[in-house]
């Protein structure tokens, strides 16, 4: 990876374009479970479809993520903002299996409940901050 | 003449400022990339529904309401944050291969829900509950999933020009 400087910028366009899939799943999801689109389909349909675009995109970014970072580890390893985005994609992660999964199945066809709502804020909160964090990087 | 033009946009007061500042240029990049990810990521649900691929149970209709909104904004937002970006780098802009490529594939991919809507679209109450679209729905989903990632592809590499 530290060869050609286009070797990084076909793994860092792979990185992107799983990123757009991965953002809209997340978006759609999350603004179904908050009842503001496709109300009366079921969020458990919805969410079951949306988590495997969402996990492979989200495989596709891993992947291309630890390329990126094989470039750049002595940078990322002392940036606050690459700690953040890994503290952050944890606990997305982590929420997205537990309690936002939950959420999903109890709203079903149904009118989202005030926890459901909270579950698709944080849900976005966290896939935002990932995303945030990770500009950072090159920023900071 | 439309070199002219972007010299002129390149030496503008507000090119210039945005060219130079510490943040301001850093900050719509990020916009820019946010939104291109509402852009791409809610039309390719569609694209994804119409291939049959997933919501097979919704109406391609209903899946459309749900999402175009939310593609339409995060067109708008790219689109003036865009423009900003073109601002301030206009000269080198110009004649740079990746940019162009970029509009020319985002000609392209308006072209595309253009001829969409104005054909196999109008008729889509007679297919909309099918899991998988007609062809022509189905090789327009293809045309809008390639062009957009080609447009992810040009825009990244414009900076390595």
């Amino acid at each position: 990876m530290q060869t050609s400087q286009w070797d990084f910028a076909i793994v860092e366009m792979v990185h992107l374009i799983a990123l757009a899939f991965l953002g809209g799943s997340v978006l759609v999801v999350d603004l179904r479970l908050l009842g503001l689109i496709l109300k009366g389909e079921s969020a458990r349909t919805i969410g079951r479809d949306l988590s495997r675009t969402l996990l492979l995109s989200l495989g596709a970014m891993v992947l291309s993520g630890i390329a990126l970072l094989s470039e750049e580890a002595g940078k990322c390893f002392y940036s606050p903002a690459f700690r953040w985005k890994m503290a952050l994609l944890a606990a997305a992660i982590l929420f997205y299996f537990t309690l936002h999964r939950r959420a999903l199945l109890h709203t079903d066809t149904g009118r989202p409940n005030a926890w459901s709502r909270v579950a698709a804020i944080v849900s976005l909160m966290l896939w935002l901050g990932v995303g945030v964090a990770g500009r950072a990087i090159g920023l900071l | 003449m439309l070199q002219h033009l972007c010299q002129i946009l390149y030496d503008s007061h507000f090119g210039t400022m945005l060219r130079e500042s510490d943040n301001a240029f850093s900050v719509v990049e990020s916009v820019h990339v946010l939104s291109i990810t509402l852009l791409i990521g809610t039309i390719s649900v569609l694209d994804l529904r119409m291939l049959g691929v997933i919501l097979r149970p919704i109406a391609v209709t209903r899946v459309a309401r749900g999402v175009l909104p939310l593609t339409w904004a995060g067109f708008a937002v790219s689109f003036v944050s865009g423009f900003l970006l073109f601002w301030a780098e206009a000269a080198h802009m110009y004649s740079n291969p990746a940019f162009r490529a970029k509009l020319i594939l985002l000609a392209l991919v308006g072209l595309n829900p253009l001829i969409f809507h104005t054909t196999v679209y109008r008729r889509a109450h007679e297919w909309e509950m099918l899991h998988v679209s007609p062809w022509r729905a189905r090789a327009a989903a293809i045309a809008s999933l390639t062009l957009w990632s080609g447009v992810i592809v040009a825009g990244r590499a414009i900076a390595y020009f």
